[in-house]
């Protein structure tokens, strides 16, 4: 509690103006009581391009951690230096946040959505290269065991008994993803990186709060039917 | 010698791939090859790049500005008391509307239809694109941002509650009402235990994930360290930049192990 009072001191933050400046609040939200849908079909193609950017970057993040994944698995990892350095690899790129990534990305390839998806693929790659490497560690040592006895080589290992045995968990665990850079998507325009983050962080700079309050909701809508779809997807898978 | 005569046999019935698997590939890659122009694939793009990429790696490896180190704290700091605030208000915000919204403790269905709605609302849109409704609200600085990611929050939170509340034993709630106990007591004693370690787990996650929204929202000025990180690379101030990602990374990292720590102690 004592926390939360210092805290609020520190950050300066004041309720007070938020209470006085209640009219004013109550003017703004009006704005966005009519949403303009006068641009609806760019909306549209722009929500397209943003749900591309995902699929291409969880595809990208799944190619990148199938590989690095079972690398990262204390059981089946060819020398215990390689694990530490691909865990510590996984753990950097989901360290840095997405929009980081994608920030850095668009100074060196350019505005658009290449930058955004490379970034969105790298940064997932990190979750799902550690949720996997996990998995495969919990597979049961006995069908590692099985392919060692009969002088299976890493690459076969890894290939024919490590991804076999969590497909269930790596279909889940993708769909999850797929679901969050759905979300990221849309604010990757924010940084240049493609998508209907740049038109809401236009319509935002130019104070038309009726255009964003319609580019709010298609992209409130769009998450809200992927979210339904995943889980949908999920309940089917297992 | 082995690799020359080495077959692809899967553990499937026939050892080659399952065919709902070979739909499904092809599937996506139809998918992928109809959108590739859409989000401008470009691999000659790409290889001319990573040379540009490889050249701003090599710019960030300069001196670091120690000078800013004092500033950059303060920043961190912020970043992690508007991660911290915004927790703590979303906890004492969501426990009402979970409440609300769980079927067996809703005072009308209605009423928990409504409020399950809308917190689904609340959670559908981004951290950032309420801190941008909110930055233009009530205008720059931590206020927006605290008010965004607990407005996220509470929604994420409530509905945990919420689903928490549902499954309760019943059986373990009349037992502790049978002797006679208050509402607090009930709640204290039959429904916190079951849904203990479901709800540190959580806490940590939402933990987790509130610094590292936290770090972005300053991009929109709500806050943080965001706005710094922008900055310095709009201003090529690689020195500064290097100081910030490190920081971002360092805070993240420590988190993480933190809170895998705890996680092994606890359950």
């Amino acid at each position: 509690m004592v926390l939360t009072w210092l805290t609020t001191v520190n950050l300066e933050l004041s309720f007070q103006s938020v209470i006085w400046g209640f009219g004013d609040i109550i003017d703004y939200s009006k704005q966005y009581l009519s949403p303009n849908f006068s641009e609806f079909l760019k909306y549209v193609k722009l929500m397209g391009q943003t749900l591309a950017i995902a699929l291409w970057g969880t595809v990208l993040s799944l190619i990148v951690s199938l590989i690095l994944s079972p690398l990262a698995a204390k059981n089946i990892s060819p020398h215990p230096i390689i694990y530490q350095i691909v865990r510590e690899l996984l753990n950097f790129l989901r360290a840095i946040p997405d929009l980081v990534l994608a920030l850095i990305f668009v100074s060196a390839l350019g505005l658009g959505p290449l930058p955004g998806l490379l970034a969105l693929g790298l940064h997932t790659s990190g979750f799902l290269g550690k949720f996997f490497a996990e998995s495969m560690e919990r597979v049961k040592p006995g069908i590692y065991e099985a392919l060692k006895a009969t002088g299976a080589s890493f690459f076969q290992i890894a290939m024919f008994a490590a991804w076999p045995s969590i497909l269930q968990e790596v279909a889940g665990y993708t769909l999850y993803i797929f679901d969050r850079n759905v979300r990221v998507a849309t604010i990757l325009g924010l940084v240049g990186a493609g998508g209907i983050g740049l038109e809401l962080s236009a319509t935002f700079g130019f104070f038309r709060y009726d255009q964003a309050s319609a580019l709010i909701l298609i992209i409130m809508i769009t998450i809200i039917v992927i979210d339904y779809l995943s889980i949908w997807l999920r309940k089917r898978i297992s | 010698m082995r690799a020359l005569t080495w077959k692809w046999h899967w553990p499937s019935r026939n050892g080659s791939l399952p065919l709902s698997f070979i739909i499904l590939l092809l599937t996506i890659l139809l998918m992928l090859g109809s959108t590739a122009s859409l989000v401008e694939v470009d691999l000659v793009r790409i290889f001319k790049s990573t040379g540009k990429l490889l050249g701003f790696a090599q710019q960030l490896i300069t001196i670091p500005e120690w000078s800013y180190l004092p500033t950059l704290g303060t920043k961190m700091l912020e970043t992690l008391e508007i991660a911290f605030l915004c927790t703590t208000l979303s906890l004492i915000l969501s426990l009402p509307l979970g409440l609300l919204a769980a079927r067996n403790s809703s005072p009308h269905l209605i009423v928990y239809h409504i409020s399950r709605n809308l917190l689904s609302l609340m959670r559908a849109l981004p951290e950032i694109v309420w801190a941008l409704v909110f930055v233009s609200a009530v205008g720059l600085g931590p206020l927006p941002g605290v008010m965004a990611l607990t407005f996220v929050t509470t929604g994420f939170m409530a509905k945990i509650f919420a689903e928490s509340i549902e499954v309760v034993n019943s059986k373990a709630i009349e037992s502790v009402a049978a002797t006679g106990s208050n509402w607090l007591q009930l709640v204290t004693f039959a429904i916190l235990p079951e849904a203990f370690p479901d709800l540190i787990s959580t806490f940590f996650y939402i933990i987790d994930h509130n610094v590292r929204a936290a770090t972005i929202i300053g991009l929109v000025g709500a806050g943080g360290i965001g706005y710094e990180l922008v900055m310095s690379l709009r201003l090529f101030n690689y020195s500064r930049l290097m100081l910030i990602m490190l920081s971002i990374y360092l805070i993240v990292t420590i988190l993480d192990r933190l809170s895998d720590q705890f996680r092994k102690r606890v359950i």
